[in-house]
């Protein structure tokens, strides 16, 4: 291996440094309640232009302990912050599942013309032609895209699309009379929010068995035979699933279920993998949420905002929640907002406009060929990065030779490098040093790696990264206790997080 | 425009290195019976410049509170926000990362959200807070779910003066759970304390009053919340508006155990309705109890500040069907905005803005109420919004309005407000940003519609 890297860690980037107090040799970053200096203001206001109103008696308060900073020191406090933080602009970021992809700023840009960035919610249709215009045809390109017939725009994030979905299935039970079907089905390895979303429903779950990666569609039929068809309301899954593939017998879990007048559920975090190449309605998914912060490019935020509309079959139409973005036959659009059977509201206002700008313009500006693109490009980087370090850490179930391949994402268990005497938290606090942002971690099974590249980075960017995991192989092999000190360049040493529940302190006291 | 990277020479390259022909066998997964062969029926894609053109278009065909004086609030409100905070949230390091499971690569978000928690608790009087939900409805129904969760009990009793989405969502929350959904009714647009009292029982698991309303009133939470707390353990929930907690008395003082609200005002866009950020505060007690990310103040290895997620095992990556919310990804980059904001607004700025929004509200309202024909609806106390009963329809003083350039309210009649209050009432809300001038526009616009 020709190494790009020195004897030390050479950082893909390294955060800059400025001018803090300092503890050790790091910065240490005082709160900006510690930086308040009485007086001190960032802004102002013009002079009250009307006579002083009473104030109602026994109702005033004080006023609240805000920090107080001058502006320039608003401006260097966050500053500041945002240099203790990784991110997809600054650094490989392959967190499996997540998706996190470059993110355009034409897509920023858009969602903060005032047009757009100051509408209000309660505005007339008829003031917001141009906006629902918007909403309406992301929900034409959210129904192309997965095959079905009806989207609905209101949930704001993935688990709240799974609620709304599930909340749609049951009201389609109650509709047919079958509402003793509370029970959903999914694998062990799902996502921890969809068994959460099932509760908050008011159903029950029951764990599928996954076998290599995929559903046991033996344990399938004993589990429906075991609790009844009659009382199976869905099954949910991820396809391509958790563990970074394509569930070839997707078709015949659809059958069973089908078959036992249940329905199926996808879960949509990793549609970046197939993008053109299948769609759910054509693999037999009833239902589905999309993620837009991770297919659709809408920035994650620190971790939010994403929106989580779903799809689905025209059977569930009349029960989706309000409101719905129509066209008129006029080609007007409005907010439908009347509809008997829905199952009504499940957010405030018209739901996450200002994401659906983004994911309209990412939409527009890949097209149809772009997105196929994208799914191909996300599932080459995969396939690349595992090829390349299969040998170093291994791949339940990554095997070109068997023609066994993997989606957007593979997963490692590194377990000869952990027989070392390492752990799995050594190896992600050492790819910090070299400013990758560790992947994903224990999930879906104990020990493992998660890596998802997608499709926007450079090879050699990929190529660098493969570089950063055969040096800490290397590192494993010569000195395996020097990784329990990592990391060692970043704004912290490792944070003690068993304190930080054992006594937590969540809010600030001086 | 095509956002990867990867030539066509790398391109074979890298199937060199995977061993694969060409492209096919990594799609080779999925059945060719379930193969989608066509081509996605979407428009071609665009460049930048086409982009850009064809969204300043769409924008172009709406009007709103960026070409008109906006007198409209209903739960979302027109208020300032600083240059600067539009420009700090663009910073990639904040807009690019995710939710921070790596604290050592996340310590600003972390920090920042840390900060966030703080000043969320200090705006609602209570001891801690979370790092964000949703937006105001599902923070509200959160905060139902936790006291059920806490207190085994399946009554909830909900104020009819909450905003109409909230309670809309409440029930859509409640509606598969075997839980009674009580609504309290409004006696002049307040709910009394005493209908509070009369409507309590033992299984009564939470009492939930919004102030200032959904008429702009400002309710007797702490009447209301000793009527709930004559039962022990029922948790007292107050929905709040930030700004207001920088004038008025908190959730906290007036006896909340939980609070929740929209944080929309706290320098977030309109944005027609989202993204928005929940805010969601509470007692200590209810530490494990609480739904979304919580972020704790701990040490590194040397014994530094750091902050990371804390108590996950709450969280649903972790409990599954027991987790205390589904919720995963929540608000991080609006709480961002509203930290923000509070800081550069900071303690005196942020109690001028409340004060400015209370008495020009009250000055419009003073000089609305003295024409002939007009009335405020309801006598009670109000912080930045009020209801005004007009002479005719308000359907046409809202289309005379629209005509000068005016946004002169909300007709909480109609469907979007769920359909309260009678077809001549007029919510009017006022910010700080509206000028003298502007409100008495508004007002020449009804005295010529009046008498």
């Amino acid at each position: 291996m020709t190494s790009v890297m020195g004897a030390g860690p050479t950082p893909m980037n390294r955060p800059p440094q400025h001018g803090a107090p300092t503890q050790g040799e790091r910065p240490v970053e005082p709160l900006v309640f510690e930086k308040s200096v009485p007086g001190q203001r960032g802004v102002d206001l013009p002079p009250l232009d009307v006579p002083r109103a009473d104030l109602p008696d026994g109702l005033v308060g004080e006023p609240v302990a805000m920090p107080e900073l001058g502006q320039h020191d608003v401006m260097a406090h966050y500053t500041h912050l945002s240099h203790r933080n990784f991110s997809v602009d600054a650094n490989f970021y392959p967190l499996g599942s997540c998706t996190m992809k470059h993110n355009p700023r034409v897509n920023e840009w858009a969602a903060a013309l005032p047009g757009f960035a100051q509408l209000h919610p309660l505005l007339d249709d008829e003031q917001i032609q141009g906006a629902l215009r918007l909403l309406y045809e992301t929900r034409c390109f959210l129904q192309e895209i997965s095959g079905f017939d009806e989207a609905s725009l209101q949930p704001a994030a993935g688990a709240h699309g799974e609620y709304t979905a599930l909340k749609v299935i049951r009201a389609f039970f109650r509709h047919h009379d079958q509402e003793q079907r509370r029970i959903v089905l999914a694998p062990d390895t799902a996502h921890g929010t969809n068994p959460a979303s099932c509760t908050m429903c008011g159903a029950n779950v029951v764990a599928v068995r996954t076998q290599d990666g995929y559903t046991d569609l033996d344990d399938l039929r004993r589990l429906i035979d075991e609790h009844g068809p009659r009382n199976i309301a869905a099954l949910m899954i991820t396809n391509p699933n958790t563990s970074g593939l394509f569930d070839s017998k997707v078709g015949e879990a659809a059958d069973i279920v089908h078959e036992a007048g249940a329905k199926l559920y996808l879960d949509g975090a990793n549609m970046n993998a197939i993008l053109g190449k299948t769609r759910p309605a054509d693999f037999g998914a009833d239902v589905m949420h999309f993620n837009t912060h991770k297919t659709f490019s809408t920035p994650h935020g620190c971790g939010g905002p994403g929106a989580g509309p779903i799809a689905c079959r025209a059977e569930f139409s009349p029960f989706l929640p309000v409101p719905q973005v129509m066209m008129a036959d006029d080609g007007s659009f409005y907010l439908d907002r009347d509809r008997a059977q829905s199952i009504g509201k499940v957010r405030s206002f018209i739901g996450q406009f200002g994401v659906y700008v983004r994911c309209w313009a990412y939409i527009s500006a890949c097209g149809a060929d772009g997105l196929t693109n994208v799914a191909e490009k996300a599932v080459l980087s995969a396939n690349y990065l595992a090829a390349r370090l299969a040998d170093v850490y291994e791949m339940p179930w990554f095997d070109p030779a068997a023609g066994r391949y993997c989606a957007h994402e593979f997963v490692t268990v590194p377990r000869r490098l952990l027989d070392k005497g390492v752990t799995l938290n050594d190896i992600a606090k050492r790819m910090i040093d070299y400013g990758v942002h560790p992947p994903t971690m224990h999930w879906p099974v104990h020990d493992c790696l998660m890596v998802e590249p997608t499709e926007t980075e450079s090879k050699r960017t990929l190529d660098h990264f493969v570089e950063v995991m055969l040096r800490i192989a290397e590192e494993i092999e010569r000195d395996p206790e020097s990784l329990g000190e990592a990391p060692s360049d970043a704004p912290i040493r490792r944070a003690d997080e068993v304190a930080a529940a054992r006594n937590p302190v969540i809010v600030w006291e001086a | 425009m095509d956002y990867t990277q990867i030539t066509p020479r790398e391109q074979t390259a890298m199937l060199e290195a995977i061993g694969a022909d060409n492209m096919e066998p990594l799609f080779g997964a999925i059945p060719e019976t379930l193969r989608f062969r066509g081509d996605l029926d979407l428009p071609p894609a665009r460049s930048e410049l086409e982009l850009q053109r064809d969204l300043t278009e769409m924008a172009a065909h709406n009007h709103g509170p960026h070409d008109m004086v906006c007198f409209m609030g209903g739960g979302a409100y027109d208020h300032f926000c600083p240059v600067l905070v539009d420009q700090l949230i663009m910073r990639g390091e904040f807009l690019t990362a995710y939710t921070p499971y790596q604290a050592e690569a996340s310590q600003g978000a972390l920090q920042a959200f840390f900060e966030f928690q703080t000043q969320v608790a200090r705006l609602a009087g209570l001891d801690i807070a979370n790092a964000s939900l949703y937006e105001g409805a599902t923070a509200v129904a959160e905060a139902v779910l936790m006291a059920l969760n806490v207190t085994g009990r399946r009554r909830v009793l909900a104020a009819a003066t909450l905003h109409a989405d909230y309670l809309a969502v409440l029930r859509t929350y409640l509606s598969d759970l075997p839980v009674e959904l009580v609504e309290l009714p409004a006696d002049g647009g307040r709910v009394a304390a005493a209908t509070v009292r009369a409507h309590m029982d033992a299984d009564t698991a939470a009492v939930v009053v919004q102030s200032p309303n959904v008429w702009g009133q400002l309710e007797d939470w702490s009447g209301c919340f000793d009527a709930a707390h004559e039962f022990e353990g029922t948790c007292a929930i107050a929905v709040f508006n930030p700004i207001a907690s920088a004038l008025l008395k908190r959730p906290g003082d007036c006896g909340a155990d939980i609070a929740a609200g929209e944080g929309q005002p706290l320098g977030v866009p309109l944005s027609l309705g989202g993204p928005y950020v929940g805010l969601f505060a509470a007692r200590k007690r209810f530490l494990r109890k609480m739904p979304g990310r919580l972020i704790g103040r701990t040490v590194d290895a040397e014994g530094r500040p750091a902050y990371c997620l804390t108590l996950q095992t709450r969280e649903q990556h972790i409990r599954g069907a027991k987790a205390t919310s589904n919720i995963c990804t929540n608000q991080g980059l609006l709480a961002l905005r509203a930290t923000m904001f509070m800081t550069a607004m900071g303690k005196s700025g942020l109690r001028e803005m409340a004060e400015q929004c209370y008495h020009k509200a009250h000055y419009l309202a003073g000089r609305i109420a003295a024409l002939e024909g007009y009335a405020l609806t309801f006598d009670g106390p109000f912080f930045h919004e009020f209801c005004v009963t007009c002479p005719r329809p308000v359907t046409e003083i809202v289309e005379a309005a629209k005509r000068r350039r005016i946004l002169a309210g909300i007709a909480p009649h109609g469907r979007r407000m769920g359909g309260i209050g009678g077809p001549n009432d007029l919510l009017v809300a006022v910010t700080e940003k509206r000028t003298r001038a502007e409100m008495d526009a508004l007002v020449d616009v009804l005295e010529e519609l009046g008498g």
